[in-house]
């Protein structure tokens, strides 16, 4: 780990918890980024053999835990994500950003909306579609998140 | 592709097992232990700007709040008085029915420290878990009224679901006239509904809804919400009635945990007249029976067992 810096992947990973709980203005609640999945798509973007399935799917238990929901529907909806962007990191990583963008807002959506059926039959029913304006306001973010997360990436010189 | 597969299938599994079974509880308490001070970290700017604020706030801000807290202290006073000559009639008339428990019940005072991140659930997180004695389904306050009810119980934390949540019901009364309805949270933090009110019910703008301690969940007499609109619509079954929580449910930062005694009224009343009966059969014997002097530590520690059994009620129910 020392070698390739895997640290700041962890690090960036409790960060996106940190994030995903972190107090918001009530208005802006509904649309809350999905930053733990955008940090995750990112790393299997630029580093795909140092993303492992088995964390990502870790991860999302620990936001079941944080969220008190059924345990296994973030642990899910993560590894879809996870998958369908390893899956596709081949070609979406010569994408130019715009259309990353495009594609996470279909990903993301696709998450949220299967997020939005579990929830629907653990029997707390969000009333309405504003559930997928998460993965258009993490789709709308995701140009600087890449950014920014690239420069630290060639900063500490992960690989 | 198999690896997502397990996974799919190990996280479905989980769900299911999480709705259906207890088995996961402990599991999730345990990392909720782990994982609730991210809520803390998450809140500590906040924390910070508010303490920093509290340096800095001028004097003559303070000088205005202390001069405020004077005066509500002085009212304060005056109603102590009044509550002073209550309390004093409250036990005599208690001790009339015989009756030895006191209304009183124990209360813990808890802090907020995160709200929950899904907006179209109204939960927060509270600094006090099961070290502190809270339990499933503890019924929570604020200063003006009922806030919400303990859903989940971690080691160091518990989970709130307020009156608002659309998930959320709670049986109410008519301060006025004692009529009953169900109050059921709508997703507004400031709005409640009546269910099922009958067109020709007795209840207008301005009335007290405070809870009728039916379902045995909450402590009966509390204030729940005030009416704030009456509309009778003929093409409707029902008068649609919408009431303003009286607590700050989305403001408040302090709450309280109310340990209520769970045993109804003529339980307890009936428990306390089995003791008095007990003990005074206890004195005949030993009226009796004076002759010996041996007794006399057993006459002494006697009425000690009855003794700490008033108590423990208390005691039981904050340990659950």
């Amino acid at each position: 780990m020392g070698e390739h810096n895997g640290w700041l992947i962890w690090a960036s990973y409790l960060a996106g918890l940190l994030l995903s709980v972190a107090p918001m203005p009530g208005f802006m609640e509904v649309g809350r980024p999905l930053w733990l999945a955008m940090f995750i798509t990112y790393w299997i973007l630029a580093v795909p053999q140092r993303v492992s399935m088995t964390v990502i799917w870790l991860l999302g238990l620990a936001m079941d835990v944080l969220y008190g929901v059924l345990l296994g529907q973030h642990a899910l909806t993560l590894t879809l994500i996870a998958f369908l962007m390893l899956t596709l990191q081949q070609r979406v990583r010569m994408f130019p950003l715009w259309q990353q963008s495009l594609v996470l807002l279909v990903v993301f959506g696709l998450a949220q909306l299967v997020q939005l059926w579990l929830n629907a039959l653990a029997g707390n029913r969000p009333p309405t579609l504003a559930f997928l304006l998460p993965a258009l306001v993490s789709a709308l973010l995701w140009p600087w998140v890449f950014t920014a997360l690239r420069s630290l990436r060639l900063r500490f010189n992960v690989n | 592709m198999v690896r997502l597969l397990v996974l799919a299938v190990l996280a479905a599994t989980l769900m299911v097992v999480d709705a259906r079974f207890e088995v996961l509880k402990p599991v999730r308490s345990q990392l909720g232990l782990v994982l609730m001070p991210f809520y803390g970290l998450a809140d500590l700017p906040v924390r910070l700007w508010d303490g920093i604020n509290q340096q800095f706030s001028s004097r003559s801000e303070l000088l205005a709040e202390n001069e405020k807290l004077k005066a509500e202290a002085l009212l304060m006073q005056r109603r102590l008085q009044k509550l002073a000559t209550l309390t004093e009639q409250n036990v005599r008339l208690r001790e009339l029915l015989n009756s030895a428990e006191l209304v009183d019940e124990k209360v813990l005072v808890g802090e907020l420290i995160g709200v929950d991140p899904n907006p179209f659930t109204h939960r927060i997180l509270i600094d006090k878990g099961e070290r502190d004695g809270v339990f499933l389904g503890q019924p929570v306050l604020d200063a003006r009224g009922l806030m919400g009810q303990v859903v989940e119980v971690m080691p160091y934390t518990a989970r709130v679901l307020l009156l608002t949540d659309t998930t959320h019901s709670i049986p109410v009364q008519v301060n006025r006239n004692g009529l009953r309805a169900i109050a059921v949270g709508t997703g507004n933090p400031e709005r409640l509904e009546l269910r099922h009110v009958a067109d020709t019910a007795d209840i207008k703008e301005g009335d007290l809804l405070v809870s009728s301690g039916m379902g045995q969940r909450f402590p009966a007499g509390y204030p729940v919400a005030v009416v704030n609109e009456v509309i009778h619509d003929s093409g409707q079954p029902f008068s649609i009635v919408r009431a303003v929580p009286t607590a700050a449910l989305n403001r408040t930062r302090y709450m309280l945990l109310v340990f209520s005694d769970p045993r109804s009224p003529e339980q307890r009343a009936s428990e306390a007249a089995q003791a008095q009966e007990a003990h005074d059969r206890e004195l005949a014997e030993q009226a009796k029976s004076p002759a010996a002097v041996g007794t006399a530590p057993g006459a002494a520690s006697a009425p000690a067992p009855s003794a700490p059994s008033r108590p423990a009620p208390a005691g039981a129910g904050g340990a659950r």
